[in-house]
Parts: structure tokens; sequence; C-alpha cells
């Protein structure tokens, strides 16, 4: 098997001296869609800044390796990580509108990606970003390209970041909630594109979300995290078939569709994520799981195999099946 | 109508723009445009639709916040007129709002006991000790503890806020509640505690809601009856079994394809339709059908003549000249 494009070997980041990414471990492989999902403040979009050494001054990168293509970007500096954003590695964030230089025609913000990184001339440059923007789907391209991003809808902005992303064939994307800000047709308009740019491309994607629909619609595998640490990696289908985790098993019972009774009780996580300076030895979750025993307050349960590819954080993970079937 | 909590007939919010020095006055931006709709006592009516569809506008109306430009609308019998402040108040003590952001909801230099206490003692409902009890019992009502009353927001988590957000709505024992995304800036988890808390006061007091969402997913779970509204009209408006049993307008069928299923298996065997297109300005609508301009259906007589809101047999009403097809 080939080597994965992007691996991510045991990832502490701190903040004031507590770990709110604890351990992260995983791997993206060519053309490969892997979602890194957990409730606000778990640790998902700092990970995601941390591979592209984009993070907020307060947090420091403690530890760990993250391997682009057997680089690692932990151990670089910062004039040859720039030389890395856009080219090998690229990220699209949640708001697209934000995300854009607002003085600027979008068909410059494209092609400027590529003369960053490229020695090709300015009008060879816009030929490419038009090309890019067909590529995409965009009709009526030359009009775009001279548009400004308030011209354009928050769809159109984050095709355009897209484009953005894209156009010198980075090996990965990551993208941070990439359609959360939009609306469910256009939702499914860019789930659809990143579905079809992965197939013909080949990228590697890690795509965060929160939004467990999100991940059933395009993603490969899944990674769940809670309170800085991984509780559970499995292949999509796996994940939501049989979770191992009792934390994946009651946020997916929590989520009304279509099979649930209407108006029926909706399973919940009761408590609150504890914050990063109160961890202690045991499982994070250990205050708000059902299944909690002494045991699980003392001894932090390691990452365990249940199947080829299955791993999960949790002492009890056998009786997680009765969890979810009482919900 | 008798008995009906929340009456609208054919209401129209426009937003007129003032022409100027050398500018043409722009034709008005219809956010609400002939909306009819009716809400039972102890039913939930699901309002949905995407960014700008005008849901917002519209529960804004209910309540006066915006002036209605045509049509009518009755909160328990009384007419809503936003210029009336007197008859405002007493709307209000009827009808009251669950807004998205919990944040933006409550004044943070505020106790959360002085928020939840402040409709009543304005209206000089109770003073003293007996408000301190009707605070008391309304926290508890939502979950939370009675000694919570002297915090301040900032010391409550965003589900929490939420929680004394929906005790303030309900201080005025009100008939219907206007939820605004409610649950949208909620994380998963604390989404379904709201989701339990708001089925479980509509058991315990009968009161009705508007429950305006995006999210489809919550509002089958939640209504009895749901409106799907595009570009300031209503299109389809159903009980919630039929409509996403058999959703008949092109647009509700487009929603409830994009929506993704949180169900790996159920969510890649669908049919993948991806609705091309975006939503037109609501300022330069396209004649006839709103929909035409992005309908897979769309023929020459969409895109002259609007489609009226029809009944069929099981309670359901559309509007568009090829629902049956």
């Amino acid at each position: 098997m080939a080597a994965p494009v992007l691996d991510i070997d045991r990832l502490r980041l701190d903040i004031g001296g507590a770990a709110v990414v604890d351990g992260l471990s995983l791997s993206v492989d060519e053309g490969e869609i892997v979602a890194l999902v957990g409730e606000s403040g778990c640790g998902k979009s700092l990970s995601a800044l941390a591979v592209l050494r984009l993070l907020p001054d307060a947090v420091r990168l403690a530890g760990g390796r993250i391997l682009l293509e057997g680089k690692d970007l932990a151990s670089l500096d910062m004039s040859a990580m720039a030389g890395i954003r856009g080219r090998d590695a690229s990220i699209i964030f949640q708001e697209p509108t934000a995300s854009l230089d607002p003085l600027m025609p979008v068909g410059d913000q494209i092609a400027e990606a590529l003369t960053a990184h490229r020695a090709i001339s300015a009008q060879e440059a816009r030929l490419r970003a038009r090309e890019m923007l067909v590529s995409i789907g965009i009709s009526d391209p030359d009009r775009r390209l001279a548009q400004y991003p308030f011209e354009l809808s928050g769809g159109m902005c984050q095709r355009i970041m897209i484009a953005i992303a894209l156009i010198c064939g980075p090996r990965l994307l990551i993208a941070d909630e990439p359609t959360t800000a939009l609306d469910v047709t256009i939702q499914a308009q860019i789930l659809h594109l990143i579905r079809q740019l992965v197939a013909e491309r080949g990228t590697a994607v890690l795509l965060i979300t929160h939004d467990m629909g999100v991940v059933a619609d395009i993603a490969d595998r899944v990674v769940v995290m809670y309170a800085g640490r991984v509780a559970e990696t499995a292949t999509a289908e796996e994940l939501f078939r049989a979770p191992r985790h009792p934390y994946t098993a009651l946020l997916l019972a929590s989520i009304p569709r279509a099979g649930i009774m209407p108006k029926s009780r909706l399973a919940t996580i009761e408590g609150t994520v504890p914050p990063p300076s109160s961890h202690g030895a045991g499982c994070r979750f250990a205050s708000r799981c059902p299944l909690v025993e002494d045991r699980c307050r003392i001894e932090s349960p390691p990452l365990a195999d249940h199947a080829p590819g299955h791993l999960a954080a949790c002492w009890h993970s056998d009786q997680v099946a009765t969890l979810g079937a009482a919900a | 109508m008798s008995g009906v909590v929340l009456d609208v007939r054919d209401a129209a919010v426009h937003f007129r723009s003032r022409g100027g020095f050398l500018r043409k006055a722009a034709p008005p931006l219809k956010a609400v445009d002939g909306v009819s709709l009716a809400i039972a006592p102890g039913e939930t009516l699901g309002l949905v639709g995407e960014s700008g569809c005008g849901k917002s506008t519209l529960a804004n109306a209910i309540l006066g916040l915006v002036p209605l430009t045509g049509g009518r609308i009755e909160v328990a019998g009384r007419a809503v007129d936003s210029a009336d402040r007197v008859s405002l108040s007493a709307i209000r003590s009827d009808a009251q709002m669950v807004f998205q952001d919990p944040a933006l909801s409550l004044n943070p230099r505020l106790s959360i006991g002085a928020a939840i206490g402040e409709p009543l003692l304005v209206r000089g409902l109770a003073t003293g000790q007996a408000l301190r009890d009707r605070v008391a019992s309304l926290l508890k009502a939502v979950g939370l503890e009675p000694d919570h009353a002297s915090r301040f927001p900032h010391a409550f988590s965003g589900g929490q806020r939420q929680r004394i957000v929906i005790a303030r709505a309900l201080a005025l024992q009100p008939k219907l509640v206007i939820c605004d995304e409610p649950v949208s800036a909620l994380d998963v988890s604390v989404r379904a505690q709201i989701l339990n808390l708001l089925v479980d006061l509509q058991r315990e007091r009968g009161m009705s809601y508007l429950f305006v969402s995006h999210d489809l997913s919550v509002v089958r779970h939640i209504a009895d009856r749901v409106a799907v509204m595009y570009l300031g009209r209503i299109v389809e408006t159903a009980s919630m079994s039929v409509l996403f049993g058999k959703p008949r307008h092109p647009y509700t069928q487009a929603l409830l394809a994009a929506a993704p299923e949180p169900d790996p298996v159920r969510q890649r065997a669908k049919p993948r339709r991806v609705l091309d297109g975006e939503l037109p300005s609501p300022a330069n609508l396209p004649p006839g059908c709103a929909f035409s301009s992005r309908c897979p259906l769309a023929s020459d007589l969409c895109r002259s003549e609007r489609p009226t809101l029809s009944a069929r047999p099981d309670g359901a009403s559309v509007a568009c000249h090829h629902a049956e097809e």
C-alpha cells in the first residue's frame, strides 16, 4: 500500500500548558475523504490549523509529527511553510466571504495563488484561473473572474475558495466546515463538487465538520474527537452501524432522523465537556458516560482495535451496542 | 376563523427602497408576499426554507416587529398592528419569541432572574417574593436550578442560555411561541436537550409553536404540520407525515433530496439530484412561478403565470402547475 498523503502522529497542542489536543493520530490516503468530527471546543479545528501551521499565537505545537508525503511539517520554519501552503496543501474555511480579499477581483485572487508558487506569467495565470472555473462547473467564467466577492453569493464564494485551494494541484485539501454557512441545496452542490474533484484528481481531503449528515454523505473514514483526544475511528459505514465508543453512540442517537418516532425523547449527553485544565488521568468522557465505572476515572483507556480499521478508546466498548438500543 | 392561535391572511411585507438624486427607486423587495397560514392551539407548525426566503421576516411580522404592507395577522383573535403600541403589548403577552443565538438575546448585565422576571414586572403581574417564586418555578420548568437566578448569562453554556431564553418567553404564559432557528447555534448533543425540552413544555402547557428552521430533520421531529417557503411565498403545506412521505412541490422534493441524512447507507442510496443555480434575488423575481428558474419541470406556463396554492384530499396544499408529474 502506498504511504498516506497526510500522516499525523501523536499531535499535541497546548494553550497555557494545558493540552487542548492530546495525542491525535490520523492518516489520509490519496483520493480519500477523512472526516474529523466532534463538538465545539474538541480541538478539531485547531488540529486542522496545526497541519498548515496556522495556529493562533496562544496555541503551541507541543509535540508530535505531521507528515505530508513524508515531510514533517511540524519541524519546518515559517518560510518553508509558505512554500507548502497553497502548493502542496490547501485549506478552505467556513466563511468563504471572510476568506476572500474584498478589494480584489476573484480572478486575480485565483491567479495569485498560482503566481505565488510557479514561475508563470500573469497572463498565463489568468488563463489557468479561467480553466479552473470551467472545471468546477462555473458558467460564464469571464464575467465571474472580473467580479468582486461582494457581487457573489456565499455558495459562489466557496467555489472560488475551492478554485484557489486547488489551482496548484495540492495533494491535500483541508476543508474546515466548508458548507456550514451554506443552505442545504447549495451545500449539496459544494459536497458534490468536492466528491467529484477528489475522484478526478486523487486529492486527499481532511474534512472538519460537526454535521453527521455531511459525514454520512461524503466521508470514507471518520475520526471522532472528544475533549482533545480521539474517541473512535472507523469507516463511515461501520461507525454509523456499530459505534464502539459511548460518546459516538449517544451523539448519533441524539440526532433526529427518519425512523425515530416524531416528538419522542432524543438521547442526550448530560453535563458538559470538561475544560482542558481539569483533565485527570482517567477517561475524559467519564463524567458524562452512562457506562462509567471506577476504572474509567483512574485509567485512561487506549485506542484499541475492534475490527480491522475500527478503533475505540473505551474500557466498555463491548457494552456500547446496548446503549444505542436503549437510546 | 375562531379558535386558532395564529391566523395569517394574505400577509405581505415589502421593503421599498427610496429613490434618490440620479437614482431611480428600485422595485420593492417582496420579502413576504401573500402568505396565509393558521396554527391551532397546541399545534406545532414548522416553517422551512432557505436563507432569504422570508421565514424570519414573517416571524417578525407576527410580533409586529416589522410592519405589514398588506394582509392581516391575528394572534389569539387580536389583529397585529405594528403602529399601535398598546395592542402590541397585549399581543406580546400571547405570543413570544425564541431566537437563534441565546448569547445575543440576553442582556449580559442583567442577572438571569431579572431577565426572566422582567416581563412579569413590567406588566405589574408580580413583585417581591411572588416574582421570585415565579422565576424559580420557570427556572425549574426549563431544567435549571432556582438558585441560579442571581447569576449572569456569561456563567452559562450555550444550551443553558437557550433554556433561560425559553423560560423568559414562557413567563407570560403565551399561547404561541415563535422559535426562530432555536437550536441552530447549538452543538448536536445540546440540540437534543432543547428539542426534548420544547416537546415536554408543550405537553405540559399546551401552547402552540411556530418553529422556523432550515433544518429538515429537526422540523420532521418536532412539527405536526409543515409549510415550505420559497422567495416570500408558501409553495407547499401539509401534515408532517404527508410532506416528508409524499412531497409534491419540486422545491420541497429538492430540499428533501439535498438534506443529507445521518446514515451513510441510506444517504448514499438516495438518488443524486443536485438542484442547479441559486436563489434569485427577492428584489428581482422572475415572472410567474418564483421557482421556475431552477425547476426541472418548468414550462412556458410556469414562466408566465404564478401558480396558486390548491388543496389536495389529504390536507396538503401545493402551488405548482406540474405537481402531479
